[in-house]
């Protein structure tokens, strides 16, 4: 639309008559009138673009036309023709909003600069209208573009299989998914801005990440770790771990942790190597129908040496008979317990104990079998091992398993020219770590047989073995979180190492307090 | 005179058993725990027979049981072989160790599968030597 329709108010028809002629000759369309009354009728009637109009005039002046046209259409562009040194006037009209001045007598050039003035000023104003109704258009599409991404993303992250949690500069919580709300087991809506680091993360891993976080150079991303996460509402749950710390600009804004739940994973894990235990007692059945037979074996022999003493009233042969099943009742026994064992999973049950008396009891209850084959047995315990929390029945079945194991190896050696011999030694590892040693000089062992010494099969007793032996040790030391090592040369003898870690006693002592 | 019968056995509980059933029957029990100490036994006390076990440390009732058959003085002693071992495994591997050796050894007169009745044991050592 171009500014084309100009009014032209003056009492002096001549004057009008003049400028509208001139004003149509420059292409203009013009409307006249001869006082205001008559101007503002024209104005409503023909809604001008521009409007030219003296300021004295009788009846209704300039000034109160102006005022009423402002009011009618503030746009308008009107331009005022004044006298010299009309000061007064003058003020009044910027008050009232005109756009332009022009001296009386009016002159061409200087009413076509106004006009034209006036009109680049009606251009302007119509371009900065139709850019703003555009930037209003563009900025709504811009704000709905943005709110769909950031629908999308909040989706994104809800739907995350992962637990995502974002921090802000403050360490406080500003995104936190369904995934995180299920792990850590609070409310999305009692967390987001609501919970800092420090509230929802165990101190020790709230210290990591503020650390990571302050680091210069500007950490990057941290690979994925694991870890046992201890909840608010004390759960343990297995997660792998991610963080990434965000910057701006090099300005720390915050960081994001990404977190998988491991339960499952773990779970399964478990179940694997329970089925493949299981697995691996089927593998050996053969070998234990060889052992039981064994055990069928002695009992039958012994019922029998028992029936002759009773026939006969010789009481040294109902000993004798007597010893033997009672023997084998307890090698069934030992048997059923390797087997649960070994079959079943267990927590070590941990309490204080006193690992030297074990050593004691162990070497007492090998005692006449290790005199009755020339074996020498022989402790040096370590004094310095007190009280500590530790699952006695552990260090008792793996010591017992281990000096069975040395005396077979004692038996089992060709060189009867040796004088056998086995030692049990305790000492203290570092690290809050016990450390059993089961040495003998019997026979050793070589590479091959080393190498399959807690394999499911593999028994080197034959038939005189389970080949649970060593599998039910080194499942009992694992729970325990322990290790086993092997040292063993052929025709010099074996030693069996055991590390246990252990609780200090006062330590024991506190956390039962803090139950 | 009474025979004696000795029982080459790493078991002590198949040792009792043995001499039982033996001085049950009347013969002279001798015991010895494994293939070593069982041919020192039989050089030193000139047994009737040998009950004999195939796996033991020290000198296993394999071992001793070639060496019987090998030597010219104690060839025709009767042996029983008395063991868990299933009588093929047996066979097997003395195969196998002829093969091995050269030569062949013959299989020995009666093979007992552990476990076995006090009768059938006695049976077995009557066919032998009465």
């Amino acid at each position: 639309m171009s500014a084309n329709k100009i009014l032209i108010v003056d009492d002096e028809e001549i004057i009008v008559r003049l400028l509208s002629m001139s004003l149509r000759s420059d292409g203009y369309e013009t409307i006249t009138a001869f006082n205001g009354e008559q101007g503002l009728e024209k104005f409503k009637s023909e809604s001008p673009d521009i409007v030219v109009t003296d300021i004295k005039m009788p009846g209704m002046d300039g000034l109160t036309l102006l005022k009423k046209i402002k009011e009618i259409d503030i746009e308008t562009e009107v331009i005022i023709v004044t006298g010299h040194g009309d000061i007064d006037s003058t003020i009044t009209a910027l008050q009232y909003g005109a756009s332009d001045f022009i001296n009386k007598p009016v002159r061409d050039e200087a009413l076509a600069i106004a006009l034209e003035r006036a009109k680049a000023k009606i251009h302007i104003r119509e371009k900065l209208e139709e850019y703003t109704k555009n930037l209003e258009q563009k900025i709504a599409e811009a704000t709905k573009e943005i709110r769909r991404k950031s629908v999308f993303q909040r989706l994104l992250i809800r739907s995350s299989n992962d637990a995502i949690v974002a921090f802000d500069h403050d360490w406080k919580i500003v995104v936190y998914n369904p995934e995180a709300a299920r792990i850590f087991g609070v409310k999305t809506s009692d967390v987001i801005n609501k919970m800092t680091i420090q509230d929802l993360y165990p101190p020790e891993i709230a210290d990591i990440f503020t650390a990571e976080a302050n680091k210069s150079p500007v950490p990057g991303e941290m690979p994925w770790k694991e870890m046992v996460l201890q909840t608010i509402d004390d759960r343990q749950i297995p997660v792998h771990y991610a963080t990434n710390v965000l910057h701006e600009n090099d300005e720390f804004m915050g960081i994001v942790n990404f977190f998988q739940d491991l339960t499952e994973i773990k779970r399964l894990e478990k179940e694997l190597v329970q089925s493949e235990r299981l697995a691996a007692v089927g593998q050996t059945v053969s070998g234990l129908a060889h052992y039981v037979k064994n055990i069928l074996i002695g009992l039958k022999g012994g019922s029998y040496v028992v029936d002759v003493g009773m026939k006969k009233n010789d009481t040294a042969k109902l000993k004798i008979g007597w010893e033997t099943i009672k023997k084998n009742i307890a090698r069934v026994a030992d048997l059923t317990q390797d087997l649960l064992t070994y079959s079943k999973e267990r927590e070590p049950e941990c309490q204080l104990c006193v690992p030297n008396e074990i050593v004691g009891d162990v070497i007492e209850l090998v005692t006449d079998v290790a005199a009755a084959n020339d074996i020498k047995l022989s402790k040096q315990i370590d004094p310095g091992i007190g009280e500590v929390v530790l699952d006695p029945q552990t260090i008792h079945r793996t010591l017992l398993n281990l000096v069975h194991n040395a005396m077979d190896a004692c038996l089992e050696d060709e060189d009867t020219s040796k004088a056998f011999e086995i030692s049990i030694k305790t000492r203290m590892d570092s690290d809050n770590q016990i450390c059993l040693e089961v040495q003998d000089n019997g026979c050793g062992m070589d590479a091959d047989t080393q190498a399959q010494l807690f394999n499911p099969m593999f028994s080197s007793k034959g038939g005189k073995g389970t080949g649970l032996g060593l599998l039910v040790t080194e499942k009992l030391v694992e729970e325990h979180r322990g290790s086993i090592d092997t040292r063993s040369q052929l025709g010099q003898g074996t030693t069996f190492i055991v590390r246990l870690p252990y609780e200090i006693a006062d330590a024991f002592d506190t956390k039962e307090d803090g139950l | 005179m009474n025979k004696k019968v000795l029982v080459v056995d790493d078991d002590p509980d198949v040792r009792s058993f043995v001499v039982t059933v033996l001085e049950e029957n009347e013969y002279i029990p001798l015991v010895a725990r494994d293939g070593i100490e069982g041919l020192e036994m039989i050089e030193q006390e000139s047994p009737d027979l040998v009950i004999l076990d195939v796996l033991m440390p020290r000198g296993s009732g394999i071992r001793l049981y070639r060496h019987l058959k090998t030597d010219e003085a104690l060839k025709t002693l009767p042996v029983i072989m008395f063991t868990g071992i299933a009588l093929r495994s047996f066979l097997k591997s003395q195969k196998a160790l002829d093969e091995f050796k050269g030569g062949e050894i013959p299989m020995p007169d009666i093979y007992l599968e552990k476990p076995v009745e006090p009768e059938e044991l006695v049976a077995a050592i009557e066919k032998k030597i009465r």
